[in-house]
Order: structure tokens, then sequence, then C-alpha cells
């Protein structure tokens, strides 16, 4: 039986594509629009230790105009034949007088029973899904939220007004930084650029193996490849610059995620040989395979992942210092020659989720030839940077032992007292160290690595300010961005006051939760009525409403650790 | 007089008697020696003092949280030359410099290069010792990458504290050699007796060193090439014109062979003469004898004779000898170009019979070494051609 992540992320999978094709939206314009995710669990009266899931998907506004109800669910069911749930469609007119925000046109139902673990696990599936297609559609939004046992945990998953860089076939790539890696671990004082600057690579036609059916006919699989180091290498401008992980995002056809985690393999297995696609012993690199990928971070996850390995000669380096991360995007669009059908791109979708190593495998020369040259474009201004940095060392080197030698030689004695107050130094070893520390300090954040955009003084999120800006493009040359860019993705709104009704959290003991506590309690909302996001956070109410916020942090920390049986 | 007379009678020396009495005149009009506006030597504690306050100037910067710079003036940009037919090539007073940037990944190996070489200039000072450029390369040939890199910098580094190389005690590896009627003592003591037979002595390492100049030389014959050179020193030229001096740089001259032609004519005022081919490059060796090169225009003062003439060969000697023509030599691009950049220099407006020779040769796209003579006859140069122009004032 599918579960609950694996259902919402391929009926997604299939809205976006039936939006795609059905609402004439033209080659190079971006999907826009706004669904609403909520699933609500409530303790089975049927089985022990399980939850009654209700999943519910609709959209908001007119989004889906046009769309052809009963044929839609048929569809989806089709597609999901293992599903076992019951599915429902609400009718546009049935959906419209229980709606509080305004707008549903459309909603559908699944109820399916899971484990409370499984739960945690597939809404954590889902927001990494969510996070993935919103990399590659700023325009849609998504409201998630889970509901267990009347305790409401609500997120909106959206990436307005941050700078892109376009792709073909309508799909833009968002290009800040902080949904790649965690911010580094010295102060926002020293972060100078937000973006991460991608090279885009050649696009190359992937070959089909004789044994993967049914491909022949309908048009061609393209590959074009992204590279890009993150975070910029300008943030790194007071550190040692090195690559310390490679991460690579597969997408298919309308920028959608290849594959889920559970589904890894066997469709990764041809990245797990780290240099089949790249050469990297030219920069001096040693991969291997990272297998440890939590989903509960706030970062867009990839769906492969590489750790270097550092050498034995590096055992001088600092390896506690956070290092850079070549992201590596494959991006596999399909092409016909006519206007692609929803089932085409469906079948492309499909084809390469289950097919994508042995095509690959079988397009091993060109893929291989485009991501190393790509990747070779992105890590080219690293070396280059790296170059101009050793360069910088060894001629500050020459300056200050030039220095010393003048200053220890002379005979002048009014001279070297000059010297050595000039640099507040009592002796000649305290100046030669406080010489060449003025050089690197005066030096270094000036002799900057190269860096196309203008500096951008990153903000903690939790700081930034509502500032409007332009969805900017990543190009050659310089975006001036007026001020910190508005994140909107991952506001969480909590709520204040409890609900009375959470009793029953002892069913959820046994359940592994994630360390972050993500459900904040509330009254209860009818379902599938969200208040429109406004992108503020409510603040929690008075003294009252705090302490049972804090009572309810405990029970619900209660449920996130493992303990006895009820 | 110190010599035998050897050579030919008083008479064939009136010309150029009376040409230097024309010179002399000439320098009394304008003052006398021009007033030295460029470098001028100093003193060991003078240089050192400099460099010490060049570190200050860096160390200075440093403590103000800002990054050194050196600001050196613009020496390969013609906006920063001036002409003065007295001197030749100078730099003007106030000139555009450039900034080299200790904070610049572009210029900060050559901040670091100029304070390792200023290091090496302080020992070398202090110790009163003294190197070649070719030894400073050689004190880290890795470090510095190329001899360009290091003669380049000890330039800069000449005319950032005003004072000339020798007073930073690196010396210049000379490649010139003299001949002719020439006595000295060299700073170390040793006597040195410039034979007018075969054999030529080397030009002396430390021109401002020597001491004791002796000479009755009625001229002094710059030549071009030193195949040249050792001709007419085979010919016995230098008996038979005695009593004179022959000096040859080998190609583009060195500073101690020009710095050796400067003395002469400071302390002789003997009239001084070119004998180069009649190409492009020889009219470019000639003029960086008596105009100076932009490189070195900071130190013109010590360099340039302005008082030289051209003897030869002239391209108007070209058609004036019938020399045949299959001996010619058509001119190449490279001549073209470097003709044509001569010829806009600031210094040939006022030599116009040397402007109507360059313009023969544009004309006639053709040049001639000095060894299209010998189509005439073998020794037709040293007993023909020079001796006829040094006793009719065939100079331009």
């Amino acid at each position: 039986m599918e579960g609950t992540a694996v259902a919402v992320c391929e009926i997604l999978k299939y809205l976006i594509i039936h939006w795609k094709c059905e609402t004439g939206v033209s080659n190079g314009a971006l999907l826009e629009g706004q669904l609403v995710i909520s699933m609500e669990a409530l303790n089975s009266n049927h089985q022990e230790n399980t939850l009654h899931c209700v999943t519910t998907i609709a959209s908001a506004g007119s989004t889906y105009g046009g769309l052809v109800l009963k044929k839609f669910i048929k569809e989806i069911q089709s597609i999901l034949p293992g599903f076992s749930a019951k599915l429902n469609w609400t009718s546009e007119e049935a959906s419209s007088s229980q709606d509080i925000s305004g707008v549903t046109p459309f909603q559908m139902i699944f109820e399916v029973d899971e484990k409370p673990r499984t739960l945690m696990t597939d809404s954590l599936v889902i927001k990494n899904f969510l996070r993935r297609i919103i990399m590659v559609h700023p325009k849609i939004r998504f409201n998630f939220s889970v509901k267990v046992n009347g305790i409401l945990s609500l997120e909106i998953f959206g990436t307005k007004n941050e700078p892109t860089l376009n792709l073909s076939n309508g799909i833009a790539l968002v290009i800040n930084y902080q949904h790649y890696v965690s911010r580094p671990k010295f102060g926002a004082a020293q972060l100078l650029c937000s973006r991460i600057h991608p090279v885009l690579g050649h696009p190359v036609m992937l070959f089909i193996p004789d044994d993967v059916a049914g491909m022949g006919s309908l048009g061609e699989l393209i590959l074009t490849p992204a590279a890009a180091l993150c975070p910029c290498p300008k943030v790194f401008s007071n550190q040692l610059n090195r690559v310390s992980s490679v991460s690579i995002f597969l997408y298919g056809p309308s920028g959608l995620p290849l594959i889920l985690p559970s589904q890894k393999q066997p469709t990764t297995t041809v990245f797990e040989d780290t240099s089949f696609f790249i050469d990297w012993k030219k920069y001096h690199l040693c991969l291997v395979p990272n297998m440890d990928l939590s989903l509960d971070r706030d970062l867009v996850l990839p769906d492969v992942s590489y750790q270097v390995e550092s050498s034995e000669g590096d055992q001088s380096q600092n390896m506690d210092s956070q290092g850079q991360t070549l992201l590596l995007f494959l991006f596999v669009d399909f092409h016909s020659g006519f206007p692609v059908q929803r089932t085409e791109l469906w079948r492309a979708h499909t084809l390469l989720t289950v097919h994508l190593s042995a095509i690959l495998t079988e397009s091993h020369s060109v893929v291989q030839d485009s991501i190393q040259v790509t990747v070779d474009q992105a890590l080219e201004q690293y070396h280059q940077d790296a170059k101009d940095h050793q360069k910088l060392q060894a001629s500050l080197s020459v300056a200050v032992n030039s220095i010393m030698s003048i200053v220890t030689g002379s005979t002048s004695s009014s001279f070297r007292k000059i010297c050595f107050q000039a640099l507040q130094a009592a002796d000649t070893q305290e100046f030669g160290t406080k010489l060449h520390k003025s050089f690197y300090e005066i030096t270094q954040h000036r002799f900057l690595p190269h860096c196309s955009c203008e500096v951008n003084q990153q903000l903690l999120p939790e700081k930034n300010a509502e500032q409007s800006t332009e969805d900017a493009h990543e190009n050659s040359s310089p975006e001036l961005l007026t001020g910190t860019s508005e994140q909107v993705e991952n506001k969480r709104l909590k709520r204040g006051s409890l609900r009375r009704g959470m009793e029953e959290t002892q069913a959820f003991h046994s359940a592994r939760a994630p360390s972050q506590l993500e459900a904040a309690a509330r009254r209860t909302e009818p379902a599938g009525a969200f208040p429109t996001p406004s992108g503020s956070r409510a603040s929690p109410g008075g003294g009252l409403e705090d302490s049972l916020w804090l009572q309810e942090v405990s029970n619900l920390s209660e449920w996130l650790d493992p303990g006895p049986e009820p | 007089m110190a010599f035998a007379p050897v050579g030919p009678e008083a008479s064939f020396f009136e010309v150029l008697d009376q040409h230097r009495a024309s010179l002399l005149a000439a320098l009394r009009r304008g003052g006398g020696e021009p007033a030295d506006g460029g470098t001028r030597l100093a003193s060991s504690s003078e240089v050192l003092a400099s460099i010490e306050s060049v570190i200050q100037d860096v160390l200075t910067s440093l403590a103000r949280n800002k990054a050194p710079v050196f600001t050196i003036d613009n020496r390969s940009s013609w906006e920063n030359i001036k002409f003065e037919d007295s001197v030749g090539l100078q730099m003007v007073p106030h000139c555009t410099r450039r900034k080299i940037k200790s904070d610049s990944p572009k210029s900060v190996k050559n901040f670091a290069l100029i304070l390792k070489i200023l290091s090496i200039i302080y020992k070398l000072v202090q110790s009163n010792t003294h190197a070649t450029k070719r030894d400073i390369y050689y004190t880290d040939s890795q470090l510095f990458g190329n001899q360009t890199v290091v003669d380049n910098i000890i330039n800069d580094i000449s005319c950032m504290l005003k004072v000339p190389r020798m007073s930073l005690h690196i010396s210049s590896t000379s490649k010139g050699l003299i001949a002719g009627n020439l006595r000295y003592i060299e700073e170390d003591g040793t006597k040195v007796h410039c034979t007018c037979g075969t054999t030529a002595v080397a030009v002396p390492s430390n021109i401002q060193g020597i001491r004791n100049i002796i000479t009755d030389a009625k001229f002094l014959l710059i030549v071009e090439k030193d195949a040249t050179f050792q001709r007419l020193l085979d010919d016995n030229f230098c008996n038979r014109m005695s009593p004179c001096i022959m000096v040859t740089g080998k190609g583009v001259p060195d500073l101690n062979t020009r710095l050796l032609v400067k003395k002469l004519w400071d302390t002789f005022h003997i009239p001084v003469f070119t004998l180069v081919d009649a190409d492009p490059h020889g009219i470019e060796i000639m003029c960086i004898y008596k105009y100076g090169s932009m490189a070195m225009s900071f130190e013109a003062h010590n360099l340039t004779v302005p008082a030289i003439r051209w003897l030869g060969l002239l391209p108007s000697d070209i058609k004036r000898l019938n020399i045949p023509r299959d001996t010619l030599i058509p001119l190449t691009k490279r001549d073209q170009m470097k003709l044509d950049s001569v010829l806009k220099r600031p210094y040939v407006t006022c030599q116009p019979f040397w402007r109507k020779e360059m313009e023969i040769m544009a004309d006639s796209k053709m040049k001639a070494e000095i060894q299209a003579l010998t189509f005439l006859s073998s020794d037709y140069l040293s007993r023909v051609y020079l001796p006829n122009k040094l006793k009719f004032g065939g100079w331009i």
C-alpha cells in the first residue's frame, strides 16, 4: 500500500502536469497559483496505536479552471492503483458553501489509517517535496498543515520575490543560498552575498535503452545540468575556500522532483559511483556517498549527496570549518514536435522515475561531458579564487619578510623605534606578528573572490523587514537589490492558545517524531478553511496562554520521545 | 701631448676643430651644463634614509588600517616625457603616476617584490657592496620569474627614490668596448690604457668611479655594431685617424656605455659622432645615445649627449655613392613601423636634416648596412668614407 506521502506527491505532480498542459501556460511562463494541503489525524476507533488520517488537497483561487473533476479523479486513481484509500472529490458547488477564505474551486480528500510514526515521516516527506517544487516554481505557494488530535501545525511554502534564474520551459531556479545550506558558522556581518550563481550546462539528449519500452515514439528527453557553489565564495572572504560536499538534485519534466526519499533505490544507483559522471581528481577532491540525509531539516534536501573525504595531506586543515557545497541540478525535460500532452509528460516522468539509472548509463558519454564542463565552469572561479588567495598569501609573506629584514637590520635606533611604535609592538617578534596580521586583515576583506552580484547584507530571516523586491534574474551583470529579500518559505504561524481536546497524546508515545517542535496548540478550525497567509507571525497571547503553551510543549515532548506503551 | 702623433696632419681636423668650437660656444650660450632636474648622486646614508622613509610610510598606512600603496611615476607613458634640445627626453615635472597597491590581486606581487628588492638594496648599501641586476635576479629566480621583472622594479625604485641606480649599489654589466686615445684609472686603482691596436678595452662597470681621465682625442666615434667596430680596429682606424676614441655598445647600449660617452663629453667636450646602419634600428640606437630612452628618461641628465651628430651611413650616401641596389635590403613591416615611430618622436622635429634622411629611407623603402660599403672596396669605410666625412664635415 502506498503511503500518504507518496499519494500526495503523486497527486501534486499530476496536478501540476495537468495545470501546465491544460491551462495553456505558454512555454517560458511560470506557473502561478496556490494549493492547500491539510492532514488531519485522530486516534483510530478501530485499531490501536493508529491514526485515522484525512488528507485534503484543495486549490485556492481559480487556478484550476477547466479541470474536469470526475475525469481527473479517475486518472488519479489509475496512477495510484495500490492506494486503497477512498478518494473523494468535492464538487465546486459543495465546497464553496463551506469555504471561509472565499474561493476553493476544487478539493479532493482521501483517508488512510497510519501509524503515528508513518504520519510524521509522511509529513516530512511532503514538506521536502513541496520545498523541491517551489525551488523551480517560484510562483506556486503551498499551505501545508498537519493536525494531530487537535494540535495544529501550519507552514507556508513559497519563494515570492526571491531572486531566480530563468531556465527553459517554464521553470526558474531560486538562487537564494539559504534554501540549500544552513547558515555558515560565522556571524551575519561577514555574509556578503546571499545568492548562488549557477552555471548552466549544455543540454544533451538522453538515449533510452532498448529494453525500456514505449518511449521511442513519444519524443526526446533532454538533460540540462546546472552547477553552483553554495554559499557564494564571497561569503567566505575571510575563510579558506574548500568544497566539502556535493548535492545533486534531480528534476523531471515540468520541474517536478523525480524521486521521493523513499524511492531512491534503484533510481539513483548510477550515482553510487561518485566519479561516474565527474572527474573529481582534477580538483584534488575525493568523494564518498553521504547516506546521512535527515529529512528533518528546513533545507531543500538533495537526491544524492557526496561528502569530501579529507586526505592525509590535509590533516592540518581545519576540518571543523564549514566548507562549500557544490550544488548540481540535473533537469530532464521532455520535448516532442507537437504540443505535449498530459499523458506523454506523465509517462515520461514515470519512465524517468523508474529507469533513470539505466537511461543515464546509456547516455553516459554525453551526460558526462555536459556535466563535467558545467562543474568545471562552476569550480573554475573557485579555483581561480583559491589561486589568487595563495598568491596573496605568498606575496604578503615576501612583503612582511622584506620589511622585517630592513627594520631588524637597521642600525638606526630611532627608525626601529618609530616602526615598533607604529604597530604598538614591544619587540621584534611581536612586531613581525602584528605586521603580518595587519597586512592580512587589511588585504583580506578587499581581496575578495570574484562575485558578479552586488553585496547584500543578509540579515537573519527573523529580522527581515517586509520589503518588496522584484523577482530578479541571475545573469552576468550584477543585480542591484534594494535590500533584503523577503523570505516567505517556511513561515510558521504559531497560534497562541491551546485546545482542551488534545488529551490523548499518549497514543503517540511510541511515535518517533522529529526533534524540532512543529505543532502549536490552538483551537481547531474547520478542515480546508485556512486563513490566507499574511506573512506575519501571530505572537503568543497573554500569560494564561503562555503557560498553556508551555504545558502543551511539554506534552508534545512526550509525543516526540519514545515512551512506554499505554 | 700624452700620445705620439700617428694620425693625419693637423689640417685634417680643421673642420672638426671648428665644429668643436661651435659646440663649446653653444654650451656657453646655454649657460653651461643643464641643471640636473632628475636623479642625482646620493650618499649611502641618504639612500638608507630614503628606504627607511618608504618603510615608515608602509607601516603608517597599516597602523591606520589602510592598504599600503607605492606611487611611482609612469615611465612607460609618452605623456610623461618631454623633449628638451639641451637634454633630450626627460620626464615632465608633474607626470602621471601609477599606484601599486597591496590589496589588489593584480599588483600585490609587484608590491611585495618592490619591498624585496628594497631590502636587498638596503643590505648592499649598508655593507658597501655592489651587485648587478643579474645577481639580484639570482637571489630568488623563482620568486622574480624573469630578469625583466627585476630590471623594471630596479628602475621603478630608482625613479621612486630619485637616485641613480649606481647610488643603489646596483651595477650595470657592461658589454661595450673602447679603443683609442684614452687613459684612466678605475676606482680600485687599476690603470687602463686604451690602445689603438687591434684589441679593445671593456667599458668599466663603475663609470662614476673612474678618475684621471686623459685624452687628446679630436673626436669620439660611436659605432653601432661590434662587427663594424672590429673591422675598424683591424683596419687600424684609430691610428690612422689618431687622436680619436672609438666606442661600441654592441647594439642597444647598456647604461655604462652611455655613461662613459656622457662622461667623456662632459669632461672634454670632444665632438661625438655615430656610425650606424642606414636602417630604422640604427637610427633608434643613435637616438638613444643622443636623446635617451623613454624607459630611462628619469635619468636623462646623466645619460644623454644632445651634441651627438650623425656621421653615417646616411640614406643619402647610398645614392651619392652609387651603392649597388642589390646590396640594399627592403624595409620590413617592422622596419616601417619603427621608422614611423621614430618620425613621430618629439626630437625629430628639431632635426630637419635627420628627418629628411629618414624620409629618403621611407620613400625608397630600402635600408643598407655599413657593410654595403665593402662592395665599393673592402676598406672603403676606413680609408675613404670615414676620413672624407670627418675631414669635410659630412655629419648632420
